[in-house]
């Protein structure tokens, strides 16, 4: 009785979490119930899959394989980490199951301060998660903490990257290959076909030139 | 009794309609009507010479929506015909605030949240008759066209035709045209395997709308509190520039290049690229070539969004970037072939 009672209420915490809703009080207890209790990381991990289920209705949502992300959980908690940061294996082991356990991301200096936006922003976090698989090559090791700050444009020097909002959610893209898509679509639309479909294709996927200004 | 000649057409009722023609069986008149109209235009050029006629003597109002990967776009078009000038507007209902007007080749963008306009001229858009006409087998030698049925968008009736590539370097299209007006209501972009990657349609459309040139050129106009930019863009030949293709590229002939002075830009980009751009008739791709930047040009990489896809290479002391609406194998052959004169 009392373990089915508990079992609720950790499922309520976590759907708290999900929705962003948690408070850091709860936070803590649940991070606590989650390294010890699997059963509440398998109901974490369904929670994704019903979510991504409900979100992409074309795409078939797969659980993860939660043997493997244990293991990499564990892999984690032993890799060397920069900091003092208490809860980064466990945001790492919450990010897991969005993430395919599939993309090795560095961890950023500012993970301390971003985890709470993370947790607040996890629906768009995990737009950027699908975005990430089809941008391949594209994005830096690196780069995962840097979407989940919402607008960040990375700087250092290397490949810059702009985030560009569109009806699915906030995408990253190289911005330089920003401007030459827009460049391909103004100036090299030429097609027989008499829809306006490089015109307007233009129109409904431009981005302003200068969005720097 | 035999009963296959019926199930046969429970199962493919559409194809059927053009076979019956051909056959001189007797279906329903409209379905003759339909049918005939797709099965005359067995010359692909005639076939899109005759929508282009039909859908120029038009005004409308639509929502045209656009779907590419998993994103959804949609605007609103308003098109107006008169004589030789063509006016359309087009504003946009997702993503950010454009309002884009084109009289001709004039193109005028209104960026509100910028507060921004940019007047620009494209010479691609008057192109369209020079397309056929001057390529007049070439489309025809890459693409076959075949009936592919009658359909309904936005509430009026339309003949469907598949334009089907006779090889995998570039996709094939599904095209709908309105059957009474001949414009193209719904085009789908099919990659080799037939599968789609993009779409358009319009949602709605109005035809024979009361829209008014002379009310559009005066919005077009309007540019009080607006910084006006005019894009300037150096026509070249990529030969002027130094750059050759090794060997051509099946179907694709160059159709211009331009270079753009230079202007600092989000990237960081100091030089604007060559851009050149080839056509089959249907499928372009524009081929960027910029000075090598270790800084930025870290690694090669490939992308696709719906049909556009892109790739980059790096060549010696320069950049390739390669963006078309062609498959990806399509790209590394213009990638592979493009080359400096020593």
């Amino acid at each position: 009785m009392n373990s089915s009672k508990t079992a609720i209420q950790n499922g309520e915490l976590l759907s708290a979490l999900v929705d962003g809703e948690l408070l850091p009080k709860e936070f803590s207890a649940l991070h606590g119930i989650c390294n010890q209790d699997s059963a509440v990381q398998v109901t974490w991990n369904t929670y994704h899959v019903i979510g991504e289920a409900l979100r992409s209705p074309g795409s078939t949502a797969q659980p993860a394989d939660f043997a493997f992300l244990m293991r990499l959980q564990q892999e984690l908690v032993k890799a060397p980490l920069p900091g003092t940061v208490t809860e980064a294996s466990f945001v790492r082991s919450i990010r897991a199951p969005v993430s395919d356990a599939g993309h090795r991301r560095g961890s950023a200096a500012n993970d301390s301060h971003f985890r709470w936006k993370l947790v607040a922003g996890f629906a768009s976090a995990t737009a950027f998660l699908a975005i990430a698989w089809s941008v391949n090559g594209l994005m830096l090791p690196a780069a995962g903490s840097q979407l989940a700050q919402l607008g960040a444009v990375a700087g250092g020097g290397t490949t810059q990257q702009v985030v560009i909002a569109s009806p699915q959610g906030l995408m990253v893209r190289d911005a330089r290959l920003e401007e030459l898509l827009s460049a391909h679509k103004q100036l090299g639309a030429t097609s027989a076909l008499p829809v306006p479909s490089g015109f307007l294709r233009h129109a409904t996927f431009e981005i302003p030139e200068n969005f720097d200004r | 009794m035999n009963l296959k000649p019926f199930s046969f057409l429970a199962l493919s009722m559409p194809a059927l309609l053009a076979m019956n023609y051909v056959a001189a069986q007797v279906p329903s008149p409209a379905a003759i009507a339909s049918a005939s109209a797709v099965a005359e235009s067995k010359n692909i050029n005639e076939w899109l010479m005759r929508m282009h006629e039909s859908s120029k003597n038009r005004a409308y109002i639509g929502t045209y929506v656009v779907s590419s990967g998993s994103v959804i776009s949609s605007a609103k078009i308003w098109h107006v015909c008169e004589g030789n000038q063509q006016m359309e507007r087009v504003e946009t209902l997702t993503g950010a605030p454009r309002a884009i007007f084109r009289h001709n080749d004039r193109v005028v963008t209104f960026m509100p949240d910028h507060k921004l306009v940019r007047n620009e001229k494209r010479e691609s858009w008057g192109m369209f008759p020079e397309l056929v006409q001057s390529a007049d087998s070439r489309i025809a030698d890459f693409y076959k066209i075949r009936p592919d049925g009658v359909d309904r968008v936005a509430g009026l009736d339309a003949d469907v035709v598949l334009l089907v590539p006779k090889d995998n370097m570039r996709f094939g299209y599904r095209v709908w045209t309105a059957q009474k007006k001949g414009l193209v209501v719904k085009l789908q972009t099919l990659d080799i395997d037939g599968k789609m990657l993009e779409q358009a349609a319009f949602s709605e459309l109005q035809l024979d709308a009361p829209v008014k040139m002379d009310k559009l050129l005066h919005m077009m106009g309007k540019v009080d509190g607006y910084r006006v930019e005019q894009p300037v863009l150096i026509k070249t030949t990529a030969g002027a520039e130094g750059w050759f293709l090794k060997t051509p590229v099946a179907g694709f002939k160059p159709m211009s290049c331009y270079k753009r002075p230079t202007v600092a830009t989000a990237s960081g980009g100091s030089e604007d690229p060559l851009q050149w751009i080839f056509s089959d008739g249907l499928a372009s791709v524009s081929l960027f070539v910029e000075p090598f930047d270790r800084q930025r040009h870290d690694k090669e990489s490939s992308m696709s969004i719906g049909a556009t896809q892109t790739m980059t290479r790096q060549l010696g002391a320069y950049w390739v970037t390669v963006v078309g609406e062609v498959p990806m194998s399509t790209l590394r052959v213009f990638a592979n072939g493009i080359e400096h004169k020593k």
